[in-house]
């Protein structure tokens, strides 16, 4: 605890940390602020004991106070400059990911054209149909990355969509595990579910739930160990409907269980496991869950795995 | 009356996108006219008095908001028009509703399959033969 303090005592090595110069730095702008006041207490009570006139006094205290104003204004803008530097961002990876999408959906159309030959005659050979499964797959992952990264910068500014209807989570949640039955294969990893036969209806955004069933279960498969399984569980608990998944992976250290919800944070764990994913998954899901009225929580070891929750309050 | 393909116009400024559209469509059977601008999207849609228009939003010298509202101010307004884009912002969507546009499709989230069941859904059944 005390490290820390002495830590946030050290503002010229945290402002080099944030690429800004001394004077842009808000930590020692105010403690400038901070000294300057005492300074001006100080000043005004020997200024007012020296002198009897009131006028020296009133002159005395205006000089400091518009000395502090003027202070004060650059502490204002080095931290709007902190602002302006966030807003940037967030436009940043909004205007890279728009331009991405364009060309992204024109690999997979004519994929999908390729694909949908019917013409015997026009087919490419088996061989060559391979590849050209490489190219789509890289190009799913490439447009699921950009797709996400453009959901996150619109939530964060605000300007995502969420719809609000009633729908069927198991249905939903039978869906995503089918269309990660090959994926499951490729890894050799088995998918067990529990999900209750009665349909769980909750009210949200579908496309955006089944994002955060894509996240959760990919993550379990992909952090799975060979020939391991995970279970995917989903029941009424109350007025709320529960949805787990639990894999026997990896897990995550206790010390960085505070950051797993953090965006771009990636656990070294994971990085040896998988070097493809950006870090938002959880973000992203964390963001929708909370648009949707729902919450997303976790209990991890590391070396033993994970299990991933989430409820939702029943429509 | 049958046996006539209906026409289809699609005003997309990316060739690749056009190509793969153009492909398909001809595909299911329908005539296709292609426009890689704003201007000439509005310029085609009067020549060519189409069924059905697909227009993306980000377009050279016209964007696609422009086209729009022109295509429901003149003689085609009756025209439906489906927005096939990358925007997906709410006053994106808001915007191009207000305008008249039938619907909404974000290309990373649609297949061409999915396309072609929105195009059919905004066919009118009896279509008379374009003149």
């Amino acid at each position: 605890m005390f490290g820390r303090f002495l830590d946030g005592l050290n503002f010229v090595g945290r402002c080099k940390k944030y690429g800004l110069g001394i004077w842009q730095c808000p930590n020692f702008l105010f403690l400038m602020m901070g000294l300057i006041t005492i300074a001006a207490m100080v000043g005004t009570f020997f200024v007012s004991s020296r002198f009897e006139s009131e006028g020296v006094t009133i002159m005395s205290v205006t000089f400091e106070v518009v000395i502090l104003m003027i202070i004060g204004t650059s502490v204002i803008r080095g931290v709007e400059k902190v602002a302006e530097a966030n807003i940037m961002k967030t436009e940043f990876i909004s205007i890279i990911s728009h331009q991405m999408c364009s060309p992204l959906s024109a690999i997979k159309w004519n994929m999908e054209v390729i694909e949908t030959e019917r013409d015997p005659a026009r087919c490419l050979p088996e061989k060559q149909m391979a590849f050209l499964q490489n190219i789509k797959k890289s190009n799913e992952q490439m447009l699921k990355m950009v797709t996400d990264l453009l959901e996150v910068a619109r939530i964060d500014q605000g300007r995502s969509i969420f719809e609000k209807k009633d729908f069927d989570l198991a249905d939903l949640a039978k869906e995503a595990i089918a269309d990660f039955q090959s994926l499951a294969v490729e890894k050799k990893v088995k998918i067990e579910s529990q999900i209750e036969s009665d349909p769980q209806m909750v009210c949200g955004d579908e496309r955006k739930m089944r994002v955060v069933l894509d996240n959760l279960i990919s993550n379990a498969i992909k952090y799975s160990k060979e020939d391991g399984k995970i279970e995917v569980k989903l029941k009424r608990s109350g007025n709320k409907t529960v949805f787990s998944v639990q894999d026997w992976g990896v897990g995550i250290p206790r010390y960085q269980h505070s950051k797993v919800f953090e965006k771009f944070f990636r656990t070294k764990n994971e990085s040896r496991y998988r070097t493809d994913g950006v870090g938002i998954g959880l973000y992203l899901a964390k963001s929708i869950l909370q648009h949707c009225g729902g919450k997303v929580w976790f209990e991890s070891e590391a070396g033993k795995g994970s299990t991933f929750f989430f409820s939702l309050p029943v429509a | 009356m049958t046996g006539t393909k209906q026409k289809i116009l699609i005003v997309e400024d990316d060739r690749a996108l056009q190509s793969a559209l153009l492909e398909i469509l001809a595909q299911e059977g329908y005539e296709t006219v292609s426009a890689f601008d704003g201007e000439e999207g509005v310029q085609k849609a009067e020549e060519n008095k189409p069924d059905l228009i697909l227009l993306d939003l980000i377009l050279p010298k016209k964007d696609g908001y422009e086209v729009l509202a022109e295509l429901k101010r003149g003689p085609n307004k009756n025209i439906p028009v489906l927005i096939l884009t990358n925007l997906e912002e709410i006053d994106n969507v808001q915007k191009a509703l207000e305008l008249g546009a039938k619907t909404f499709m974000v290309k990373s989230d649609f297949s061409l399959r999915d396309i072609i069941e929105k195009i059919k859904e905004n066919l009118s059944p009896h279509q008379l033969p374009a003149e």
